[in-house]
This record gives C-alpha cells, structure tokens and sequence, in this order.
C-alpha cells in the first residue's frame, strides 16, 4: 500500500513539476499585438502635391473707392511686429447699449486668415471653396464693399479652414501666401499681378498640417520668406520676382505656421524663424545677407505658430502649443560667432506658452492666453515678467477664459477676442488685470484670426465672417 | 346563547372581509414597494455628462468592474478626422504614426486608419478600453472635443451606490432615464443642448 502512495505521490510531484515548467515557458506576451509605424496605412496624395497652378490667373474689378481714411495695419501682428497700434486714434472707454457697433461684415470662406489695412483699404486672403480657389480679395474700410479680387485655382480639402494667413502691405505692393505655400505679388492699388512663386514646386515646401500660417514680410521693398525645403529662407525683389537670395538647408528644416520677425542684434539686422526642426537667425543686411548667423534645434516641435519673441538684450522666447511649452534661448556674440544658450524650458502648465497667438510685450511685461493644457490657467489671460516667465505676475482668473483667440494693444486698451465672438477691452497693466468691457459681439465659431485695427476701426473674423468694429469716441 | 352573540356566518364574513382588506394593503404596498424600487434603480441608470467631466482617470480606478464600465466613445460628427489627433497621439509626438512610442492609449484600443488627405478615421476597441480617458483629455485640449467617456450599460452593475459618482471631482454622473441612458456629445449638439439623447455614432 505504501509502495502505491509513494508512486503516486512521485506521480504528481512529477506532474506538477512538468506544469510549473509549461508555465514558466508560456510566452505572456503571446496575446499582444505590436504596435508598429504604418499600419494606418498612410500614402501621399501627390495629385494634389503635383498640382500645377496659375498663381495670380484670375481678376475681377467689382468697383472703386475714394476714403479719407489714412490709417494702416500693414502686415502680421502691425507695422513694428509687436502687436500694438502706433498710429490709432482715442478710442471710447468702455460700452453701452449698441456698442461696439458692427458697421459691417462679410461672409468668407473657411478660415483663419487675418486682415491687412492700408488707408481705407482692407487687404484679405481668402479661399472659395465652390469656386475652388485662393483669392486676394480688397474691400473698402468705410463699408465693407467689395473693390477687386485677384485669385487662381488650386484644390484644396477643407482642414480646419482653410485660409490663414495675413498679407505684407506696402504702398506699393501687397504681398500674399496661400494655403498650398503659393506666394503672390500684386500692386496694391489696381491688384495687377507682379509675379508668383509656387513653394511646394520651386523649393519642395512640405505643406504644413492644417494648410500654410507663415505670414509673409516685406522688408525694403524685399519678399521675405521661409520655404523650408531646399531653402530654408529666400529673399524676392517684389519690383521683378528676381529672387535675390537663397539659404541653403542642409538641416531639413520644415516650414511652421510661425512666421519671420525682423530682429536687431548687436547692431546687426537679421531674420529670426522658429521652424518645425529648429529655430535660426539670418542676416537681413550686408555682404553676409542670406546667411545663417546662428541657429539651434534645441527648439524642435511638431507645430510651432507663434512667432518667436525677440528681446534687445540676446534673449528670444519660443512658445508653441500641443503639448511643447515654451523655451527662453539667449544669443550671443563672441569672437565674430554667434552662440545659442538655452535659459529655459518647460510645459506649458509651469509658465507661459501659447498655442496660436505669438505673447504682446508691453512696457516690460509680456501678455499671452494659455493653451488648454495649461492645467489650471487654460485659457487665462496672464502676465508675466520676460526675466521670469515662470511666474505669473496676474491672471483673467476663473471667469476670464478667452479660448485661442486673437489680442492687440491700441490707445493704451487691450482687446482680446474669445472663439465664440465675445470682445473683451482691459487696460493693459503690469499690477493687475483691469477689465473695462466686455461684450458678445456674435455667435462665432473658431474667431482665431489675427486682429487689425486702423482709424478706430477693428477688424475681427470667426471661421466665416469678417466684421468692422467702430471702436472710436 | 347570549344575544350578543354574533352568528357564525357573520364571524366569516368579517374574518373573510378582514382578510381581503389585508391582503389588498399587502398587495398594494407590495406594489407601491415595487414601483419604488423599479423607479429607483431600474428607471434611472447611472451617467457621466461629458462636458462636466476633468478627464481626472477616476473612471478608469474606482469602478466596481474590472476593467471599468466606463469607456471612450467617439462622436464622428464632432471629429476633425486630424492626422494629428490629440486624442491618439502623445503631446509632441516623435512622428505622426502609429508606432507604440507615439501612441497615447496605454493599451492601445483607439485604432487609426487614413481615409485620404488629410482625413485619418479613429475607432476605439472598446474590449481594450479601460476609460482611463487620457484620450479624452488630449482630444479635448488639442481637438474638438469628439472623444469622450460614457458608462457603458452593457457592463455597469447600475449600483445605487455608484463608486466612481462618489469620488467624481466634477460631480459629473448624475442618473438619467432608462429609456435614454446615453448623452452622447453629438447627441447635445443636434438636440441644441438637450441631454439624454441617445444617438448612435
């Protein structure tokens, strides 16, 4: 009998010995699935890529306009790149009744695009999505009319609008970037076309996500702008289309929605561009003109749209949204070199950083709305010290969220626009936030669009109206 | 015999009266007991108004159901169809792709398709859900908002005594009609904020 117990027992210390070995060799894995690039199954649309385009085909007159009007908002973020009116007049103190009162609107294709203003003349890249295609539309400052439109066909599909940029005006010349990176020139008072450069075809411009943001400059009567690329920066002669330099890029830096800010350094003037792969100063003078003089990719995110921040002392703020935060970088000269330092960098949630808007410094203090990741200041209004910008000095608070929307300072007020279309008027202040008044001017949708304003009159849009704001006493 | 007496037959008729009196508030209480019951727990279902909610994660710990029955729904008439899609990918992604490391679901169920550019489609496996809803939060500061979390009634218990409502930092469960258990973000929009409007998406 215990010769059987012994065999038994042997037995099923031997089987449980062959089931602890089955398990030890069972691959716990064996259930997963592998989560490898491509299986979205990803190609490239080169229909669209390939896509040969008349820049500039098509002109329609629709009437003329004399204004008395002399006022001008002449590119992205104003004539001195720092999103303040020089040149506006008194405007009212705050609102009552009817007012701020809407003089006009007009309907537009979906976008983001901002208005340019040059003496009674409002200057506006649009796009028709059943015409299928990107026009240069002018329209009267007084009332809203219609003058011309200088447009071509190129397809587009509808990507969170589609039109976002804001043209360069000149007295001369007004310069344009549509949704697919085609540049285009035209005189300013007649429209007549000057020339037109395809990006994506010159200089293999990568469309970036969600069409072109890059706002184009003119400086000194020069065409400045960041195709990415086989260039990185080029420089075009509006009079001719001669282009009279090129950068090279042997960094493969990317075209952002970001766009150039002219930046003096040292006494040397030069472009400064935050790229999706870095961020680089180029000379913008001299026999080095074109030139990289610096450059880091320190800075390297997938979406950057606010434009960089440059300060006299070397410093330069960088700020984008989804998820990056935002990075202080000094540039310095030493021994002819310039040399880039990173002061600082975090998320979004310890300081400030912005998704959309580039931050409006403001006698010594610096202005933005935080993204919606910022954790408890989403959507704040909030100001801070440049030399610290981790710590806030105020805040809108709770009850002051103004989404991703637009701000500018002029006649010493601050408007801000939040996405549904309410205005808001502070006093700009280094101590506290003031505000003065506040109303919901219309049921919008998506109103990011830079702002512009001239002769007391505010030009805002949502995703599909553009209206004119008599904001003046 | 005395003639207080009662007769026999009038003792059974007030024993039978009695009794059928007694056995009407049985069944009527019994009755009223059930509707009351019914109404509390069958009527009424547990769920979380999606724009209320802080995407805190509690949803995905505190549930009484293992994985929760809390999970991600998607409103595709909310969608942007985005390539890069806050709610898929992480914050600052490496590459838009769907390679593990620039994935945000830590179990990978939101599944990405393209469909033509610039429009890729996002569909959740809901076996690999476990309403974590680090989607949730990524979609709604970066997108519109389409991916949202719902108690999904094919796998809540409908306690009465709901784990996650109790712990909710946004007092977003509430109870809502059987009838109409869902409140699906599309739903909100179309009913120009009506709530409780189940809708299939």
């Amino acid at each position: 009998m215990e010769k059987y117990i012994k065999y038994i027992l042997w037995s099923v210390g031997l089987l449980v010995l062959v089931l602890f070995f089955w398990w030890l060799m069972r691959d716990p894995t064996s259930q997963f699935t592998e989560s490898n690039p491509g299986t979205d199954n990803r190609v490239a649309d080169s229909a669209l890529v390939n896509e040969v385009v008349n820049i500039g085909e098509k002109f329609k007159l629709f009437g003329t306009s004399q204004s008395t009007l002399k006022g001008t908002w002449t590119r992205f973020r104003g004539a001195d790149f720092d999103n303040i009116s020089k040149n506006s007049q008194p405007l009212k103190n705050t609102w009552s009744g009817n007012q701020p009162e809407i003089l006009w609107s007009v309907e537009l294709g979906e976008g983001h695009a901002g208005p340019a203003i040059y003496e009674g003349k409002v200057y506006l890249m649009d796009y028709n999505e059943t015409k299928r295609e990107d026009a240069l539309r002018c329209f009267s400052l007084e009332d809203g009319t219609e003058l011309w439109k200088r447009s071509y066909k190129v397809k587009l599909k509808r990507n969170h609008g589609m039109s976002r940029t804001v043209p360069a005006v000149t007295a001369d010349y007004v310069l344009t970037i549509g949704p697919r990176c085609q540049v285009m020139c035209v005189k300013r008072e007649s429209g007549d076309l000057m020339w037109g450069i395809d990006m994506v075809q010159q200089y293999r411009t990568e469309v970036p996500l969600w069409f072109t943001g890059q706002c184009p400059l003119i400086d000194n009567n020069k065409a400045i702008l960041a195709p990415g690329g086989s260039a990185v920066m080029i420089a075009v002669d509006c009079a001719t289309g001669k282009v009279l330099w090129e950068t090279p890029n042997p960094g493969g830096i990317k075209m952002s929605h970001s766009s150039i800010m002219p930046w003096t350094l040292n006494g040397k003037k030069m472009y400064v561009y935050s790229a999706v792969g870095g961020v680089l100063g180029v000379s913008a003078e001299g026999p080095d003109e074109g030139r990289i003089l610096w450059k880091s990719t320190a800075w390297n995110h997938a979406v950057v749209a606010p434009a960089p921040v440059c300060f006299p002392d070397g410093k330069v703020f960088l700020t984008a949204g989804y998820g990056a935060g935002s990075m202080m970088i000094k540039v310095t000269l030493s021994g002819g070199e310039y040399k880039v330092d990173v002061l600082k960098e975090y998320l979004p949630k310890d300081g400030m950083a912005c998704e959309q808007q580039t931050p409006l410094v403001w006698k010594g203090v610096m202005f933005a709305i935080e993204p919606k990741d910022a954790g408890p200041l989403r959507n704040q209004l909030i100001c801070v010290d440049p030399a610290d910008v981790n710590k806030v000095i105020w805040t809108s608070g709770k009850e002051g969220r103004f989404g991703l929307g637009p701000y500018l300072i002029a006649d010493n007020k601050m408007f801000l626009l939040s996405d549904d279309g309410t205005l808001t008027m502070i006093k700009p202040d280094s101590k506290k936030y003031i505000q003065m008044a506040q109303k919901k001017l219309f049921d919008g949708q998506d109103a990011w669009a830079p702002m512009a304003i001239a002769d007391g009159r505010l030009l805002l849009r949502d995703s599909k109206t553009m209206y004119c704001i008599n904001v003046s006493q | 015999m005395s003639d207080k007496e009662e007769p026999k037959s009038l003792e059974r008729r007030r024993f039978i009266r009695s009794g059928m009196q007694a056995a009407l508030a049985v069944s009527l209480g019994g009755l009223a007991g059930f509707s009351l019951l019914k109404s509390s727990s069958k009527n009424l279902v547990w769920q979380l108004d999606p724009f209320k909610c802080v995407q805190c994660g509690r949803c995905a710990t505190e549930c009484v159901m293992t994985p929760s029955a809390v999970k991600c729904v998607h409103a595709y008439d909310l969608c942007g169809y985005c390539d890069l899609c806050g709610g898929y990918l992480k914050p600052d992604p490496n590459a838009r792709s769907t390679a593990a490391e620039n994935q945000l679901c830590p179990t990978a169920a939101i599944k990405r398709k393209y469909i033509e550019d610039p429009y890729f489609e996002y569909v959740i496996d809901e076996k690999l859900c476990i309403g974590c809803a680090k989607c949730v939060a990524g979609c709604t500061s970066f997108g519109n908002g389409s991916l949202h979390l719902q108690v999904r009634h094919d796998r809540c218990r409908n306690c009465n005594d709901c784990a996650i409502a109790r712990l909710c930092p946004a007092d977003a469960f509430q109870r809502v009609p059987a009838n109409t258990p869902y409140m699906i973000k599309g739903g909100f929009t179309k009913s120009g904020g009506g709530k409780g409007k189940e809708k299939k998406g």
